[in-house]
Formats: structure tokens, C-alpha cells, sequence
């Protein structure tokens, strides 16, 4: 089940049936753990055995609006004698664009205050060597008077902690005589990771979120057993697109924040892999965002380089690349006259013009109505009404006139505007990394995703585009489709040439006997475990490193030499260019561990015989722009199509929560597992 | 845009589409900006990100830009007027790239700073520039870094490259690239960059030639023209809008690196007459012999800055806003110094000029005030690493703190106005450098006082591991205070010290080169912090109380400054109420008295 911010969305998949069934419930900010419930309480009521759950996994938004809303604990941050200024100075920078010129900008608060800030006598070099040692009498001094300040949680951040962990170990043992009470998280069992602010600033969050997020989970746990579901473990999902247990969650809380977007991607990755896709860009446009991700080879691209609010969260997550366009995003004319489209929205209150609620702000919305695409008795299946007359009377005056455009060239308008810049975000994880954009499938979700990918695959040249059965729940279906994913690094700055294969063995050996006790802890059988190695590397004095995958530990002295090689491979793929001659050094060891989970298997469908004609609800006029102008478009409902239907555009898809557009140069046909697939004519 | 080749019709430009190309040409810019911080070799552009990337014109206008670091906008139009003057339209090939990092015949602010630039051809037919520039580690010259306080003409600051043929139809000089790289502490970092730069210029040429296919070329041409009357009509809108009245504005230099006792001043009369700006400088000091001096492009530049910052920070970067600016540089000022006047530290004086400019634009926009921040520094570590036995320069550039404004703090230990470098991770200075951090944290009582207090100052203090090194820094702020305005304080100046604590303790001036230092040596920076804003008696209470209890403040000064006295109860801090009510009225009748 997933928590959205205004409905939780449930998938239920029956393993002996294939069938999956779909429900919406409210859900409940202010327990947000009843909302699971009731959704788990409607399943029950169908009659199924709460014993006979098997696997019970769950998308949550409690650490993130803990964060997002600065509702976390009173953090208490540790650190090494006379660096108070990592955390406060942070970057030093403001960020690029507009920021750069803004004069009344502000750094994001503090989480850990300079008053519950204290400083530790100790000292480890760039090497690993213990300067100074940790004195345990002055640490517990330090820690008593966080304690007298009301200190929740610790968060302890020690400078080249990543490579000798002693330091801040003493300062856990110290914790467990002083103040055992406290939530404590240490970077090194955070992120044992090089850079020392981003370090910092991803263990302090952890620390702010912690104490909330198992208060959550624990009382979540309690419940779920009352009701007699007893699945061996509980799963949540994670920013890496991997799902983790409870209790795991409740350590590492920092690493659930970003996972919302997650669910989607993952199952785009199950969809399109049941049709034998490997390469697809994932685009899921709601009310006030877009989400856009990119798989390579069935891989998912991920980043250690994310932001929520402005604060940096360097575990791997999905690289998922947000830009402020959807349903809801605003379209004016600004004071020289000109056209701006986002990247403010109207949100869902007012809401588009069309809504009706008050709404004075032409919005994507309202031009997709306008056009036509929009059927304004059918909206979210007739549960809302949509106000033509007013979105086309307020476009008119407002935007049309102003610039001598006709009404329907200006609302055309407003979506080649948005259009463009979903483009720009498309071409920022494909194109800009040195993917060929031709060779990979979009596949469309969201409440708007379906809307506008057909216009965005044709202008971007992407040759196939993928509807899933259920674009409105894709990041519930998901959570059914993951497995338990954890993020093991360390760090070691070294020249490659410098380094024997054992240097690097003996760190894998740690992170594998690490990974394993963590899995075989959580219940996963040595066969259900899956290690892989990757190491992080970059030209000598270079800034950012590359991730590449790393043949199988212990490494030989002739795999030194491979992952050098697959290393420039890489270099060259992102940046253009390589260079064979430079010395290669390593910045950090990683390995993934998986814990393979029992997955939904989606089973074909197969056909009953009807015509596609069947399918067919009406027809509308549609504008598809100066050229080829308004169009008769015939509609079709998405429950009725089946396997081996094929539509040739223009024509209109609708169900429950979106509605796709199939444009006058492209044809659609339903796939086995009732995917819509579109294409170019031709 | 009078090219005979490149007919234009302006009704191709429609307003959807002109969004559209707008859009484009966003996302190219920081596409090539991505590909240059991920390609940079030198910490100087992966860790402090100093360089942006522009599109231009066939003219050398500033078509669309990445804003990293605001200065750069003046600098691209003036690297392009110096290749248009070296090479006749028929010598520019699809293929080429020109390098140059000459504060004369180029536009770069000082020699560091290298500009590559490519033309973009289209179907044939050259169509503009795409072009990226990045501050260099070092490019010879006395002093690590290229940047000698003490250099009296530029040839004392680095090799000089005129506006040059790099790349001819896609073969690379090998001979430039040799004399580039040999005349370099660090061959490897400039040579290594300045093909990551290369890099990201051709993908700007690939990505523009691919719009200009997708959208036609006279359309894109067209839609130029729209886009830069209208950045220029928005600000010209808004300056409409502010009376009309002269205004001045003056800020000093601590120095101009020789004559260590004489502040360098930089002075700006604005004229304002409906939607016109002229900018006046007369009454700046005259050249300096000391490398305080700026090009006329940097001046522009900043006051494109300002403009920017007070009429709309989103402002489409383009030439529009270059129109807007009419500026008057006297010629043989510190402004517009005659040939070959030495320029390398000019980063302090733009941060002089901007206090001016703003000093001056906030008597005609009188909602947004701001007191003076910390300006920007740098420090510049030359050695050679024991183990390579290769030469090294690290170079780390230091904010402060920012200056109260209306309404609000300042931000502490952050970067002001056009400087805007991230901080170097410590843990990658000592894992690449001979060199030990020992303390980086904020200075207490650094923020100048006020009813919104100024962002506070850092401390760092480094201790040399190798047995011999030479050292630079190039500061500002250390005798001229960050002004407070409105009744604040003063922000704290800022300090440089050698061997604090010991018995050879000495402060060193915010400009100095080639200090030697060996193992053990401590050099301790404290930076500025901002000025304040509005009388300290009519801060918050309640805030004096918060900013004691994070360090911010000290007690003492929250009674001596802020009246507020400030007493500790059960591990925490609360106002005595009635003594702060006493003294604050004490004050302010003794205040009144003294008016």
C-alpha cells in the first residue's frame, strides 16, 4: 500500500489467481497509520484470512512530511573538536539560476542547532590514523549536556569517520552509559562515505526523522499483528528502489524519504520487462509535478547526489529528476507581454479554472479541456464535473487575446510550452548522459502522464510509448515488485596503480560479511541473497566519480586492471570522452545487497473476442494544433479494450484516473498484459 | 544581426514558439554546465564550480547563459569582439576553437580565467558561438595561482593568451596546448580542463545546430531579437517605475596590494530619467599600481548584477539586459585602466563596486535594503607533494557573512553577491593536499549589530605538513569594515594571521603573495562578517536570547550592543525582563541626548 497526500492507494495481487484488485482509501494525515488499516480491514472484509497474507509491503510519506514539515526530534549533532562550521557554513554557495541574484535568500534551518551542537576531543587523518583518541570522560561530558537540553536524538558526525569507525564506536559506547534513552546515529553506519558535509548533513537528517518514524512503524507493527497478519517481515520502501523491513527502516529512517517517485519506476521495470523491454524512461506527470527517470539494461540510474528541501541526502537513491509541470501548473501572461506557463500551480484548491472552485489562473488543465482531451462530464469517471464555458471564456480574455491568438492556438499553446520543458527534463537524464534517446520505450503514468507522453515521445523522437493497465496506482503495484535492497559503502581514497586486488578485497570482505548478517538477520535463505560489487572511480583529481560494476570479489590482479578499463568505458558513455593515459583512483567500495522476495507474478490476459468496436464510447472534435487543426476523435473506454485491439490515432483512451491521447501520426495496440503500446505510423 | 546570409523574418517568432526557444536554449546551457563540472579535472571547477557557459550570437552577444557566477556575462561578449577582431568571418570553420584568457585584448577578468569559444554552424552556414569559461589553478607567473598582489603590469600575472586559433577544423594545436602546459604549475589540471571545456562547447555547437533543425534557423534568429527587447523592456518597466533622481554611492578598498596604507576608493553617481540608467563613475580613484584594477566589461557586468538582483532574480540572462546599462569609465581610473595596468585580484574591487551600486540603487528603490556582506577571498597553497614529486596549487575561495536586510538576518558563512564557490570538502584538502585543517567554525560576535543582525564570519586555520611551501592570499575586508545600515553595526573585519598563539605570531595584510611557510607553520583566516541593519535597541529580545544561546552572540554583547541582558537559568537562557527594559530605555534617552 502507498500514502498519498490525499487518497492511499492499495494493490492486492492473489497468488493463486494472478488477479489483482485495486482500491482507493482516504487517507488520514494526522494517524497516518489508520489509513493502512482500514485499507487492510477492507481486504479482510472480502474475505480473505488475515493468516493467509504472505507479503505485506508499504510506501510511506511519514519521514518525508516529518522532514518536509520540520516536525522531526530535537536532534542533538556530535562532533570533532573546533568543526562546528561543517554543518552550519555547508556548502558556502546559494545554488545556481535564480537564487544566485536573490538577495533575501536563506539557507535551509538548522536541524541540530548550534545550542544542541557539542564538540569531541578527538582526531583521525586522511589516512585512517587516530590522532587524537576519543577521550570517553569528555565525550560523556559533551553528551550529558545534550541530554540537559532535552536532546531526542544523537546524530554523531566525525571527520574521516569513513575510514576509521573506532572514533565514533567509542562515542556509541559512551551514549549506551549516558543516555541510552536517545535515538543515536552514526555516519559511519549512516554513510561510511567521503565529503564530510554531505556525510553529515544525510546522518543529522536520520537522526531528526528517526525517533518519528519508529514510533510509526512500531505502532503500525502492533496493529497489523492484532489483525493477525503474521508475514515473517514488513516492508517499506526505499529511495533506492529496493524495499527494506521495519526494523531496518527504523535504524536507517533517512533512507525511506525520497521513495515516493520509487514505486512508479520499479514498476515501470516489471511492466515493460514482461514484454521484453529493457531500455524504457519513466514519465509520471500529476497535479503540480513531473517525475522522469531513466533504466538502462533493466538498471535503474541512481544518485548519491539527492536534495529534499535544500539539504543533501547522499545515500543511492533512483535519480529521479522532478521539474514543476502538471495538470495544475499556471499559464499567464507576465508584464512585457509574453507567455509564461509554470512553474507555479494552482494545485487541487483552487485548482484549474474548469474546477470551478474559485480557481482565476488558466492552467495546463484547463487547456487539455479546451482542446477537447478532456471530456468534461467524465472527469476522474464523472466523480467531478468540469466547467468548459468558464476555462474557455477566462483562457480567452486572459491569454488568448492579449497575445492575437486564436483560443484554441492559445491553449495549444500553453501545452507545447509545458510540453517543452518535460522535453528538457527527459533530454536531462537520456540524452545529457550520453543515452541514445531512440533506443529507449517512455512509459507513461500519472494522473496526466498519459495525457502528454504521446506529443513528447513524437517531438523527442522516442520511438515506442507504454500506457500501463493502471497508470493511476503504478507506484502501489510497485511496492509488489521489489525486492529488499540495502546500500553498503567505503570509502578509500587511493590511486588505482597504488593498490593491490587484497587493498580491495578486504574491504568487500567487510561490506559481504556486513550485507549477509544484515540479510540472514531479516530472514533471507544464503540462495535468496544476491551481492553485488561496484566500485566508485575517477581520473586523479578529478571531482565526481563514476559507479561502475566491479567483477566478482576477490579480485585477481588482472580484474584491476578490467574495472580501469570498464571505468573509461563508462567516462566516455557519460562525458564524451575518455582518458587512458591519466591515472585512475578509487573512491569508495560499494556493494548492493539483495534479498530476493517473493514477487507478483502479472500473468497475460487473454482475449474474449470482442471487437475493439465494442470499446468504443463516442467521439469527440479534438485540436491538435495549427496543423492538422481540429480532428474527429473517436473514444474509447480502457476496461473494454483487449489483447490484440488496435486504435489508429487521433483517437482518445479513457479510464478511472487518466485518459491517453493517441495523436493523428501514431497508431496504438493492447499488448498482452493490456498495456496500451503506441507508435509512430508507418 | 545585419548578416547577409542569415535573413531574418521576424514573424517566424510567434509567442509560443519564442517560449519554446527560450526553453531550448535553457537547456542547452546547462547541459554544457552539467558536462563541464562532471568533466573538470581541477578542484577549482569540480569542488568550488567556478565557470559558466554561454550561447552567442555571430555578434558575440550573450544569447542564453548558466548562471554560476554573474561577472562571466560581461566577460563572454568581450572574449567574442577579441576573436572577431583577430579572424574575418572567412578563417572561422566549422571545427574551430579559439582560446584566450586576456584581460585587454580578450574580455577574461583576469589571466586565470580561460575562455573557450566555438563557432556553431548550421547546414553549413555559421549561426554563433558556444562557449565556456573556468577559473585555471595556475597559468604561471611569480606566485602560485597565477595571482601576485604585488604584479604592477599583467605580464607579471601569468601567461598571456590573446584571442588564439586552438582548434583548426577540428586538429588541435598541439603547439598551443605545449606552451599552455609548460608555462603551468600544473600542466596536467590546465591542459585537462581546458578540453573538458572544449568538450562542452562542442555539445552546446551540437545541441544548437539540433534546434535549429528542428525549429528552422530563421526562426531561432528571429525569436534572439524578441527574447532580448524583452528582458530589456521587463527591466526597463521596472526602473519606469522608480522616481526619477540622481543617487550616489561610495565604497573603499582596503588596499591595492602595494601601497598597503591607502584605501582605493570606487565611487558611482546614477542618473535615473524614466526607464534610463546611466552609471557614472567619475571620482573613482585613478589606476592602481597594485592589481586592484577591473576591465569596463566587469564593470558592466556588475551592474548587470544589481540590476538583476533588484528587478527580477528570474530574468532571462541575455544581451537585453547589456542594453539597459549605460555606463561612464573614466579612462585611467581603477574602472578603466589603461594597458598594461596589473588586474588579477579584481574580485575585491567588484565587491566594493557592488556595495556602491547598491548603496546608490537603494535610494531609488527604497523597499529593499541591504547592508555590505564579507565579500569574497581566496588562499592559494603552492608545493610540491612529497609523494608524486609533482607540484601542486590548492586553492580554496571563503565567504563570510552576508548583510542584514530589510526585514531579516544575514546568512552566516555563505558567499555574497557575485561570488558564489562552494567549499572544499576538508576531507578531500587533506586527503590531496599537504595540508591539515585544525578549526572551521563560525566567529562569535562577527555579525555587525542591528534590529537584523549581520551574517557571522568563519575561522579556519591550517597547519602546513610539507617542510617548505609558499602561500597567498588574496582578501578584502580586513581594514574597510562591511558597513551597517540604517543605524547598524559594522560588520567585523576580517583577519589573517601566521603562527597565532606563538612567540612569531604576525597578522598578515588581506592582500599578500609568496609568504614561505614550512612544517608546522599555522595560518589562521577569520572572514568577515556582514553589516546590520536598523538600531540593535530594536531587535527582539527574544532573538538576542536565541543567538546567545547558539554562540552567535556573546552576553556581553547582547547587554553592551542590544540592551538585552541575558541571564542563564537551569542549563538554558531567558531575558531579565525588567533590567533589559531599564537599560534599553537608558539607552535610548542617553541616544536621544546625544541627536
Amino acid at each position: 500500500m502507498d500514502t498519498g497526500g490525499t487518497f492511499s492507494d492499495f494493490v492486492f495481487f492473489n497468488e493463486d489467481s494472478g488477479e489483482i484488485s485495486i482500491t482507493k482509501v482516504p487517507s488520514t494525515p494526522k494517524e497516518p497509520f489508520q489509513a493502512v488499516l482500514n485499507g487492510v480491514r477492507e481486504l479482510l472484509d472480502r474475505g480473505v484470512p488475515a493468516g493467509d497474507v504472505s507479503f505485506f509491503s508499504h510506501g510511506t510519506t511519514v519521514g518525508t512530511n516529518a522532514l518536509l514539515e520540520e516536525k522531526g526530534a530535537v536532534t542533538g549533532l556530535l562532533v570533532t573538536e573546533g568543526f562546528r562550521g561543517i554543518y552550519e557554513v555547508m556548502e558556502q554557495s546559494r545554488g545556481y539560476g535564480p537564487v544566485t541574484y536573490d538577495l533575501f535568500f536563506e539557507k535551509p534551518r538548522l536541524l541540530a542547532t548550534p545550542y544542541t551542537t557539542e564538540e569531541v576531543r578527538e582526531r583521525v587523518d586522511f589516512q585512517g590514523n587516530a590522532l587524537t583518541p576519543v577521550d570517553p570522560a569528555q565525550a560523556a561530558e559533551a553528551i550529558r549536556r545534550l541530554k540537559a537540553k532535552g536532546v531526542e536524538s544523537v546524530a554523531v558526525c566525525f571527520l574521516f569517520s569513513f575510514l576509521n569507525l573506532d572514533h565514533e564506536l567509542a562515542v556509541k559506547e559512551v551514549m549506551a552509559e549516558e543516555f541510552p534513552e536517545a535515538s543515536l546515529s552514526l555516519s559511519c553506519e549512516v554513510l561510511p562515505q567521503i565529503r564530510e558535509f554531505y556525510r553529515m548533513s544525510t546522518t543529522v537528517i536520520n537522526a531528526y526523522i528517526a525517533p518519528v518514524m519508529s514510533r510509526y512503524l512500531g505502532l503500525l507493527e502492533t496493529r497489523l499483528r492484532e489483525m493477525g497478519v503474521n508475514t515473517p517481515q514488513l516492508y517499506i520502501m526505499q529511495s533506492n528502489g529496493g524495499v527494506s523491513t521495519f526494523r531496518t527502516s527504523a535504524r536507517i529512517p533517512v533512507a525511506t524519504v525520497l521513495s515516493g517517485p520509487a514505486g512508479g519506476v520499479i514498476s515501470s521495470l516489471g511492466a515493460s520487462g514482461k514484454v521484453g523491454i529493457d531500455n524504457i524512461i519513466t514519465f509520471d506527470m500529476g497535479g503540480t509535478s513531473c517525475d522522469v527517470a531513466l533504466i538502462h539494461q533493466r538498471r535503474p540510474v541512481v544518485t548519491t547526489q539527492g536534495r529534499i528541501s535544500q539539504r543533501p541526502i547522499s545515500l543511492p537513491m533512483l535519480d529521479i529528476h522532478t521539474v514543476s509541470a502538471g495538470g495544475g501548473t499556471i499559464a499567464r501572461i507576465d508584464s512585457v507581454g509574453a507567455l509564461q506557463v509554470g512553474p507555479d500551480s494552482a494545485g487541487a484548491d483552487p485548482g484549474p479554472i474548469c474546477y470551478d472552485r474559485g480557481g482565476e489562473n488558466a492552467t495546463v488543465t484547463d487547456a487539455n479541456v479546451i482542446l477537447g482531451v478532456l471530456d468534461p462530464d467524465h472527469f476522474l469517471g464523472g466523480r467531478l464535473t468540469l466547467d468548459k464555458g468558464k476555462a474557455e471564456s477566462l483562457v480567452e480574455k486572459r491569454i488568448a487575446k492579449p497575445l492575437g491568438l486564436s483560443l484554441h492556438e492559445a491553449a495549444d499553446g500553453i501545452l507545447r510550452i509545458i510540453n517543452v520543458k518535460m522535453e528538457e527534463a527527459i533530454k536531462a537524464v537520456s540524452s545529457q548522459r550520453g543515452y541514445d534517446i531512440r533506443e529507449f520505450t517512455l512509459v507513461a503514468f500519472g494522473g496526466a502522464g498519459p495525457m502528454h507522453a504521446g506529443r513528447l515521445a513524437l517531438d523527442l523522437g522516442i520511438p515506442t510509448l507504454l500506457v500501463p493497465l493502471t497508470p493511476g496506482v503504478n507506484s502501489a503495484l510497485g511496492l509488489l515488485m521489489s525486492d529488499v535492497k540495502h546500500d553498503h559503502v567505503r570509502s578509500k581514497l587511493a590511486p588505482m596503480q597504488e593498490l593491490g586486488p587484497d587493498d580491495i578485497n578486504v574491504l568487500f570482505d567487510q561490506l559481504r560479511a556486513q550485507a549477509r548478517e544484515e540479510l540472514s538477520g531479516e530472514g533471507f535463505a544464503e540462495e535468496d541473497i544476491v551481492l553485488t560489487p561496484y566500485l566508485d572511480l575517477r581520473y586523479a583529481g578529478q571531482g565526481y566519480e563514476l559507479t561502475v560494476p566491479c567483477p566478482t570479489p576477490p579480485l585477481a590482479p588482472e580484474d584491476m586492471e578490467l574495472a580501469q578499463q570498464r571505468f573509461h568505458e563508462v567516462h566516455e558513455q557519460a562525458h564524451g570522452h575518455k582518458a587512458e593515459s591519466e591515472p585512475v583512483e578509487l573512491v569508495s567500495v560499494r556493494l548492493v545487497s539483495e534479498g530476493r522476495v517473493p514477487q507478483t507474478r502479472l500473468s497475460p490476459f487473454t482475449a474474449t473476442g470482442k471487437s475493439v468496436d465494442d470499446a468504443r464510447t463516442g467521439e469527440r472534435r479534438i485540436f491538435f494544433g495549427r496543423d492538422p487543426g481540429f480532428q474527429d476523435t473517436p473514444i474509447y473506454d480502457r476496461d473494454r479494450l483487449e489483447p490484440g485491439h488496435a486504435l489508429a490515432g487521433p483517437a482518445v483512451v479513457e479510464q478511472m484516473d487518466t485518459t491517453t491521447v493517441i495523436h493523428p501520426e501514431q497508431q496504438a495496440r493492447v499488448d498482452d498484459y493490456k498495456n496500451l503500446i503506441i507508435t509512430a505510423k508507418g | 544581426m545585419a548578416h547577409p546570409e542569415t535573413h531574418v523574418d521576424p514573424a517566424a517568432a510567434d509567442p509560443i514558439t519564442l517560449q519554446v526557444i527560450q526553453a531550448r536554449l535553457a537547456g542547452i546551457v546547462q547541459e554544457m554546465q552539467n558536462s563541464l563540472f562532471r568533466t573538470g579535472f581541477s578542484t577549482i571547477i569540480r569542488e568550488s564550480q567556478d565557470a559558466s557557459c554561454a550561447i552567442l550570437t555571430r555578434d558575440g552577444e550573450v544569447a542564453a547563459q548558466h548562471v554560476v557566477l554573474p561577472l562571466h556575462m560581461g566577460a563572454f561578449p568581450a572574449c567574442a569582439q577579441g576573436v572577431l577582431r583577430n579572424y574575418p568571418p572567412e578563417e572561422i570553420h566549422e571545427g574551430d576553437a579559439y582560446i584566450t584568457n586576456h584581460p585587454y585584448l580578450g574580455g577574461s577578468p583576469h589571466a586565470p580565467d580561460m575562455c573557450v569559444m566555438t563557432p556553431i554552424f548550421f547546414e553549413g552556414v555559421w549561426v554563433g558561438f558556444s562557449s565556456t569559461m573556468a577559473h585555471k589553478s595556475d597559468i604561471g607567473g611569480p606566485v602560485p595561482g597565477s595571482c601576485w598582489s604585488q604584479a604592477r603590469e599583467v605580464y607579471q600575472e601569468g601567461l598571456q593568451v590573446p584571442p588564439v586559433k586552438y582548434i583548426d577544423r577540428y586538429k588541435t594545436s598541439k603547439d598551443i596546448e605545449e606552451i599552455i602546459g609548460c608555462n603551468s604549475r600544473t600542466p596536467e589540471l590546465v591542459v585537462g580542463d581546458i578540453r573538458g571545456q572544449v568538450g562542452a562547447a562542442r555539445l552546446g555547437e551540437r545541441r544548437f545546430a539540433e534546434m535549429m533543425a528542428k525549429y528552422g534557423r530563421e526562426t531561432v534568429l528571429a525569436c534572439y531579437d524578441r527574447l532580448f527587447q524583452l528582458t530589456e523592456e521587463r527591466v526597463r518597466n521596472e526602473v519606469s517605475t522608480w522616481p526619477d533622481k540622481s543617487a550616489e554611492g561610495e565604497r573603499f578598498l582596503d588596499s591595492d596590494g602595494i601601497d598597503l596604507d591607502k584605501p582605493v576608493r570606487i565611487r558611482v553617481r546614477i542618473d535615473k530619467k524614466g526607464d534610463r540608467l546611466l552609471f557614472d563613475f567619475t571620482g573613482s580613484a585613478d589606476q592602481t599600481r597594485g592589481p586592484a584594477n577591473i576591465r569596463p566589461s566587469v564593470v558592466r557586468a556588475a551592474c548587470s548584477y544589481c540590476l538583476t538582483a533588484l528587478t527580477d532574480p528570474a530574468l532571462p540572462t541575455n544581451q537585453g539586459l547589456a542594453r539597459v546599462v549605460e555606463v561612464n569609465c573614466p579612462e585611467g581610473s581603477v574602472l578603466n585602466p589603461r594597458f598594461p595596468a596589473p588586474v588579477n585580484t579584481y574580485n575585491p574591487t567588484v565587491h566594493a563596486l557592488v556595495e556602491a551600486l547598491f548603496e546608490a540603487l537603494s535610494q531609488l528603490t527604497p523597499v529593499k535594503k541591504i547592508a555590505d556582506g564579507c565579500a569574497s577571498r581566496s588562499i592559494i597553497i603552492g608545493g610540491r607533494n612529497e609523494k608524486t614529486g609533482r607540484s601542486y596549487v590548492q586553492y580554496e575561495i571563503f565567504g563570510g557573512g552576508s548583510g542584514a536586510r530589510t526585514g531579516k538576518d544575514g546568512v552566516s558563512g555563505t558567499n555574497v553577491n557575485q561570488s558564489n564557490a562552494r567549499i572544499a570538502p576538508i576531507e578531500i584538502i587533506e586527503s590531496e593536499f599537504s595540508t591539515r585543517l585544525r578549526r572551521f567554525e563560525l566567529v562569535r560576535d562577527s555579525g555587525g549589530a542591528g534590529e537584523f543582525r549581520g551574517g557571522l564570519g568563519f575561522v579556519r586555520e591550517y597547519e602546513f605538513l610539507n617542510p617548505e611551501g609558499r602561500f597567498s592570499l588574496r582578501s578584502t575586508k580586513h581594514v574597510v569594515a562591511p558597513k551597517g545600515v540604517e543605524g547598524g553595526g559594522n560588520g567585523r573585519t576580517g583577519k589573517g594571521i601566521l603562527n597565532p598563539g606563538s612567540g612569531d605570531e604576525r597578522e598578515i595584510p588581506s592582500r599578500c603573495s609568496d609568504v614561505a611557510v614550512r612544517r608546522a607553520d599555522v595560518f589562521r583566516l577569520e572572514t568577515p562578517g556582514g553589516g546590520g541593519l536598523g538600531e540593535p535597541l530594536e531587535r527582539d529580545a527574544e532573538a538576542v536570547v536565541r543567538d546567545v544561546k547558539n554562540g552567535y552572540v556573546s552576553p556581553d554583547n547582547a547587554l553592551e550592543v542590544y540592551g538585552v541582558a541575558v541571564e542563564e537559568s537551569g542549563g538554558g537562557f531567558v531575558v531579565d525582563e525588567t533590567r533589559t527594559a531599564a537599560v534599553r530605555r537608558e539607552r535610548a534617552e542617553a541616544g536621544n541626548e546625544s541627536r
